[in-house]
């Protein structure tokens, strides 16, 4: 056992990791809209991390605080994220349709130049050597894993409440839920922030896992990939976002072997999961599950 | 703040707006029809420049499946920009094919086709990375034969360069626009298109072939792509296979400043930009790649319909 997670510890680790990432996009996908910012909010917290964590002018803090310097890193990327989050979200969101992903389009490559230009963020190089919270990168988990856990757990919560159910009317009938008194804007708005503040935190986490951060952790492409995770996984089920990233995350590892050409089937699995499944994996297992009880029961 | 700088904006601004004019038309033609957006446009453009480059050049770098490879025969340039963009209309034909017409028929969420389409782009810059590397390719000098490189006039004592390609790439645009315009007002084709965005289904009961006008819609926008990818191609060189996903982006950036699925705004949004982008002054050059997107948010703000979108309608 020990021996298995040596070998796939990290896998594992980078898995919940991108979950995460795709869990933030899951947030205003309850309430039916699709935002690409998340990759921006976590590029921008990774900022937060690497700089808190290398700035000769926060020296003092990280010598005052040690290990608890890095909660502190969380926050003020939450902080940033919630902030950040409402003056990109309520502008795009008094619109309907495919206003928001187009915004939040635009908001990742603002936030890509911005950070090349930035001089505290290093330029196009980055920043190196951002200190390490543990020995072994395995260790993440202990980071990563509660914070997926306090996610999923919202999420669950929230599905149970009558915010989770205002979500779905929005995301059912716009029109028809704004008619029933639902305040729809407000709502967009709230699920929009959640994923925010959980991409910014995301992005504080990895900052010393990665131990170097850079403007290329923030591209148009990384962000599609998050959006991939959800929907492949199942963009209804509160498990699509971590099976999504299970899937996607491995396939490279097992499509080695095919080099330079697994890029390629990438883009043929994310067509193929759009055509023939496209509810997601989640999706077409419960309607596997569906069918099968039905031939049990003799039902045709 | 000299004159002769202002006359040099602005003539690099309507000759790189004309040419994010014609290629967010290729959205907004999609959008008109289906009320999506095609995210594998921003591919096509880049195969535009690739096939423009093969059929012109005939020969590829050191690095990809083709390296070795050099064709028997290869075009003069004004040939191989036309057949290039063709093909970029066929490839066009072959996403509508494979990312909107399957999910079309089974009613699928609008949002998927979306993740489709960018899958197909997925497919295209990779299978051209897989053939002719990730190097960056330039048109050879000589392309237009005998014509100058630029002509230099002299105002107020300082120069301002017209350049040929800026030429090229103000009237390859003009003449395209002018066509389109013609092909879509004047022509039974382009009313049986302007019902077809009005209203598919009755459309359809009208006796209008819905399909094929959709499949020739993405010709089109196919087309469109491709000559504008060729075209900054030539002015700037193709930094490689990803070179077409920031234009892909800013052209989104033009089509909403101009107004969702509106054939005008898509124009004025192109030149807007083009212009913003060549004002902007030397010391803040760095951040030319933010223009575009910045005024998007600015117009989301102020005008969310666009600058000539009608009013945004909530259909029950």
């Amino acid at each position: 056992m020990s021996g298995f997670f040596e070998n796939y510890g990290f896998l594992i680790v980078t898995i919940v990791q991108q979950a995460l990432l795709g869990l933030s996009i899951y947030f205003p996908l309850m309430a039916g809209q699709l935002s690409l910012a998340s990759i921006g909010f976590y590029s921008l917290g990774g900022y937060v991390a690497a700089i808190m964590g290398t700035h000769p002018y926060f020296a003092p803090w990280r010598a005052a605080l040690g290990f608890f310097m890095f909660p502190l890193e969380w926050l003020f990327a939450l902080i940033l994220g919630v902030v950040l989050g409402i003056a990109v979200g309520y502008p795009a969101l008094r619109l309907r349709g495919i206003y928001l992903a187009l915004a939040t389009i635009a908001f990742v490559q603002v936030v890509n130049v911005a950070v090349l230009n930035m001089p505290v963020a290093g330029g196009a190089v980055g920043i190196f050597g951002i200190p390490q919270a543990f020995e072994s990168r395995l260790d993440y988990i202990w980071f990563f894993g509660p914070l997926f856990a306090l996610a999923m757990f919202v999420v669950y919560r929230i599905t149970a409440i009558g915010r989770g159910l205002a979500f779905f009317a929005v995301r059912e009938d716009e029109l028809a839920a704004g008619a029933m008194g639902v305040r729809t804007t407000a709502n967009k708005v709230t699920a929009f922030v959640l994923g925010c503040a959980l991409a910014a935190v995301t992005g504080a986490m990895s900052a010393p896992f990665l131990n170097t951060w850079n403007a290329r952790q923030g591209t148009f492409d990384a962000s599609v990939t998050c959006l991939a995770y959800v929907l492949i996984g199942g963009s209804r089920s509160l498990w699509g976002p971590l099976f999504g990233a299970a899937l996607l995350v491995s396939l490279p590892e097992v499509l080695r072997p095919l080099k330079d050409s697994r890029m390629i089937l990438n883009g043929v699995v994310l067509v193929a999961v759009c055509v023939y499944l496209p509810q997601g994996l989640m999706g077409g297992l419960a309607a596997l599950r569906t069918r099968l009880a039905a031939g049990r029961g003799g039902v045709a | 703040m000299d004159f002769a700088w202002l006359l040099q904006s602005l003539l690099n601004g309507l000759s790189i707006g004309s040419v994010y004019a014609v290629f967010a038309l290729g959205y907004t033609l999609v959008f008109s029809i289906l009320g999506i957006i095609n995210f594998a446009h921003g591919a096509v453009f880049t195969l535009g420049a690739y096939l423009t480059y093969a059929l012109a050049v005939g020969r590829f770098g050191i690095n990809g499946l083709l390296s070795d490879l050099s064709l028997p025969l290869t075009l003069p340039f004004p040939a191989a920009l036309l057949v290039g963009a063709l093909l970029s209309g066929l490839a066009g034909m072959a996403v509508e094919r494979l990312a909107f017409k399957p999910l079309r028929r089974r009613g699928a969420d609008p949002l998927l086709a979306l993740v489709s389409s960018l899958g197909v782009a997925l497919i295209v810059v990779n299978l051209i990375q897989y053939l002719v590397g990730a190097e960056i390719y330039s048109f050879p000098s000589d392309i237009f034969g005998d014509l100058p490189m630029a002509v230099i006039f002299s105002v107020g004592g300082k120069p301002v360069a017209v350049r040929t390609i800026q030429i090229i790439l103000f009237a390859a645009s003009m003449v395209m626009l002018a066509g389109l315009g013609w092909f879509i007002g004047r022509t039974r084709g382009g009313k049986a298109l302007r019902a077809t965005a009005e209203n598919a289904d009755t459309a359809s009961l009208l006796g209008i072939s819905v399909n094929r006008f959709i499949l020739g819609t993405f010709f089109i926008s196919g087309l469109l792509g491709g000559l504008s990818g060729t075209l900054i191609g030539v002015s700037f060189g193709i930094a490689g296979p990803y070179f077409g996903v920031s234009y892909g982006l800013k052209g989104l950036a033009v089509i909403v400043l101009g107004g969702l699925g509106s054939i005008p705004g898509a124009v004025l949004g192109g030149l807007v930009i083009g212009l913003g982008e060549a004002f902007l002054p030397p010391d803040m050059s760095s951040y030319k790649e933010a223009v575009a997107f910045v005024l998007l948010f600015a117009i989301l703000l102020v005008r969310p319909q666009g600058l000539l979108g009608g009013r945004l309608e909530q259909k029950v």
